[in-house]
This record gives C-alpha cells, sequence and structure tokens, in this order.
C-alpha cells in the first residue's frame, strides 16, 4: 500500500521519545550527538533507563563507571537500570 | 586557627578548595561544552540576585556574586564565590570557595565557614543528597542562596530549636551588622584587595546605588545597638562590637565616590523611578 499524505496538521513534531529534548548530562539537543563525538546518529546513540529518562550512551556510561556503588538517574535518583525492550 | 573541617580526616584537608586544586588536565570537550551552556542558561534567564562571568583566562573558573535576599539578614550583601569545574564536568561538581570573608575572620552562615569552605551535600562537602551530572552552575548557587535564608541559625545540626531564647534574633543581628560591613562596605571598598571580575565590580556599583537607602534606613534603626557585643554562635568564641556610626561614615563615603565615577548628583533621592521602564531593556 502507498499513501501520499497530503494535508498533515501536526500537533506535536516528533523528537525521540525522551523526556526533554536536550540530555540531562551534556545539555545538548538529542538529535546531536554528545559534545565528545563528531557526528550525531549510530556513533551517538541514545539510551533509556526503566525510569524512562534517556541520554546519550555516552554520557550515562562515564556517569555509572564514576558510580561504581548505587548507580542512579542523574535526573531522578532512582536506581538505574538500561531499558532494553 | 582553622579548626573546622578536620572532620573529613581521610580526605585532604583542602579537597574542597578550587585555589588550591591542582588538576591541570584539559578538559574533555564535554565538559567546556557544559560550562558555556551553564553560563548561557544564567545569562539569558537571570535568577533574581545571582550574577556570574566566566574566567576570561581559564574557562574553568567561574565568578558569582550572589545578592543577600531582601528580608534576610543578608540582604543588599555582595557575597563572592569563586568555582572551578574540573575537567570531567558534569561527571564531578564543581568546587566552590566563598571570598566574602574579611580574609578568613567571618563565618557568615553555618554552611559557609570563614576559611571559605562552602558546606553543601552536592558539592559533597556535607551530608544530604549528592551530585547529579543533571544539575549545574545555577543549581549550586541557588542552593547556596537557599542556605542564606531568614533564619540561618537552624541551618546547624542541632539547632532546630534555639539554645537560648533569643538566639536566632541575635544570631541575625550579628549577620546584619556583618553584612553591611563587610559585604556591603568591604566588598565596595575592596578592602580584602579580591581579585573580583570587571564586571561584577560594576554589577556591585550599580546595586549598591539602588540599595543605598536601604543600608542607610538599616544602619540608622539599628544604631542603638553600637557598642554592644554579641558573641556569634557558630564562631569560635568570635565576639562581635556593633559600630554602625562606622558603617554610616563608610556608606556615605562610599556613595560620595561613586557618584563622582558615575556622575549622579549626590542630592538626589537615586531610588526614584525604579522599574519605570515597561519595555524590555535587554540590551546588554
Ligand atoms: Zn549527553
Ligand atoms: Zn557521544
Ligand atoms: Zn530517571
Amino acid at each position: 500500500m502507498k499513501l501520499t499524505i497530503k494535508n498533515w496538521t501536526g500537533v506535536a513534531t516528533w523528537k525521540w521519545v525522551a523526556n526533554d529534548d536536550n540530555c540531562g548530562i551534556c545539555r545538548m539537543a538529542f538529535d546531536g550527538c554528545c559534545p565528545d563525538c563528531k557526528l550525531p546518529g549510530d556513533d551517538c546513540p541514545l539510551v533509556w533507563g526503566q525510569c524512562s529518562h534517556c541520554f546519550h550512551m555516552h554520557c550515562i556510561v562515564k556517569w555509572l563507571q564514576s558510580q561504581p556503588v548505587n548507580q542512579q538517574c542523574p535526573m531522578c535518583r532512582q536506581e538505574w537500570k538500561f531499558n532494553n525492550k | 586557627m582553622a579548626s573546622a573541617s578536620t572532620k573529613d580526616s581521610k580526605i585532604a584537608v583542602n579537597y574542597w578548595d578550587p585555589l588550591r586544586d591542582t588538576d591541570s588536565e584539559v578538559l574533555s570537550a564535554t565538559a567546556s561544552t557544559r560550562i558555556r551552556r551553564d553560563l548561557m542558561t544564567i545569562f539569558k534567564d537571570p535568577p533574581p540576585g545571582l550574577f556570574v562571568v566566566g574566567d576570561e583566562s581559564d574557562i574553568r573558573y567561574v565568578h558569582a556574586i550572589i545578592v543577600g535576599v531582601m528580608d534576610t539578614p543578608y540582604e543588599g550583601g555582595f557575597f563572592y564565590f569563586i568555582l572551578k569545574c574540573p575537567s570531567d564536568y558534569p561527571i564531578v561538581p564543581p568546587k566552590v570557595k566563598f571570598m566574602t570573608t574579611d580574609a578568613g575572620r567571618v563565618r557568615f552562615n553555618p554552611n559557609l565557614y570563614k576559611n571559605g569552605k562552602v558546606c553543601l551535600s552536592i558539592l559533597g562537602t556535607w551530608t544530604g543528597p549528592a551530585w547529579s551530572p543533571a544539575q549545574q552552575i545555577s543549581t549550586v548557587l541557588l542552593s547556596i542562596q537557599s542556605l542564606m535564608n531568614e533564619k540561618p541559625y537552624f541551618n546547624e545540626p542541632g539547632y532546630e530549636k534555639e539554645r537560648w531564647p533569643g538566639d536566632v534574633e541575635r544570631y541575625n543581628e550579628i549577620l546584619r551588622h556583618e553584612t553591611l560591613r563587610v559585604a556591603v562596605c568591604g566588598m565596595l571598598e575592596n578592602e580584602c584587595h579580591l581579585i573580583i571580575p570587571e564586571q561584577l565590580k560594576e554589577i556591585m556599583e550599580t546595586t549598591f546605588l539602588q540599595f543605598y537607602d536601604l543600608y542607610m534606613e538599616t544602619s540608622k534603626n539599628k544604631i542603638d545597638l553600637d557598642g554592644k557585643s554579641y558573641t556569634d554562635p557558630f564562631g569560635a568564641g568570635a565576639v562581635v562590637t556593633f559600630e554602625y556610626a562606622k558603617i554610616l561614615e563608610r556608606l556615605e563615603t562610599i556613595r560620595g565616590n561613586l557618584a563622582k565615577k558615575h556622575a549622579i548628583p549626590v542630592d538626589l533621592p537615586l531610588t526614584d523611578g525604579e522599574g519605570s521602564d515597561e519595555k524590555d531593556d535587554n540590551d546588554e
């Protein structure tokens, strides 16, 4: 089936399903990459926690590595678990 | 002398001090971008009473003035802080030093030691919720501002109630006097020879002129305290003797000098027409 959209009234533009437009750690927009990367996209993926907060993978991994015990989400301080759905 | 802060015996004594920090590592790209973003956030939408400038020669340093909030004993005072962001900021919190201490003589708050240590859980210098990389420079400064509240006596653990009736008010009297003596007159005269960035000096000068009548009124209202001495409950025996007459003189001198510098007629009231312009003047 092929559809041609002729008219579309958006109530919201599509974005990553994230809680905010920016990564809570580096504060860069999710449609770009983290400041330590050069190109957005697969090289700098986004990851979600079970608490539903989203970060650049590079950013959250740096944070988790700095927390040997008690790894918490930077946003909500719940225990951090990757959401692997 | 500095008997406080030895509790953290397993960590280096000055681990919190940005001016004794020897970290010379290059900032990560994330750290330098984040510091700029943090500053932009404050420039774009400045929280009341909070002024920051980045260091011109080293992006890791941030200079901040917190103006004491109205109806607190700190009202109208200029409290200067230096922050240093580590190379892996924001994974690790900044280090903060409080500079308005009359050269290490005044403890302005149970959480602001006279050696400049700022006791705040997000800085890792106090118990309670630790730093999270979702926090930023404005979070740190706003948390410090909230320590400088109407009744800072109660900040000290174990002082949830007054030890002696009237303690809270006596402590506030001490802070009010020291605010005018050290954080207003002392800062404007720069008697401690702090190296304060020009932009912050200008902010202090214009704010001083706006608040001048308030400073004078407070000092006149409190002049009956002159000659009395109160012991600072958190000052390790430090005694404050009230000298509002001297403060009044200093305020007048400072105003006279600023009026010359800014070419303001000295005999005109300065607080007239405050906030009269309806339009946004954000052209600075
Ligand atoms: Zn990020
Ligand atoms: Zn990345
Ligand atoms: Zn979360």
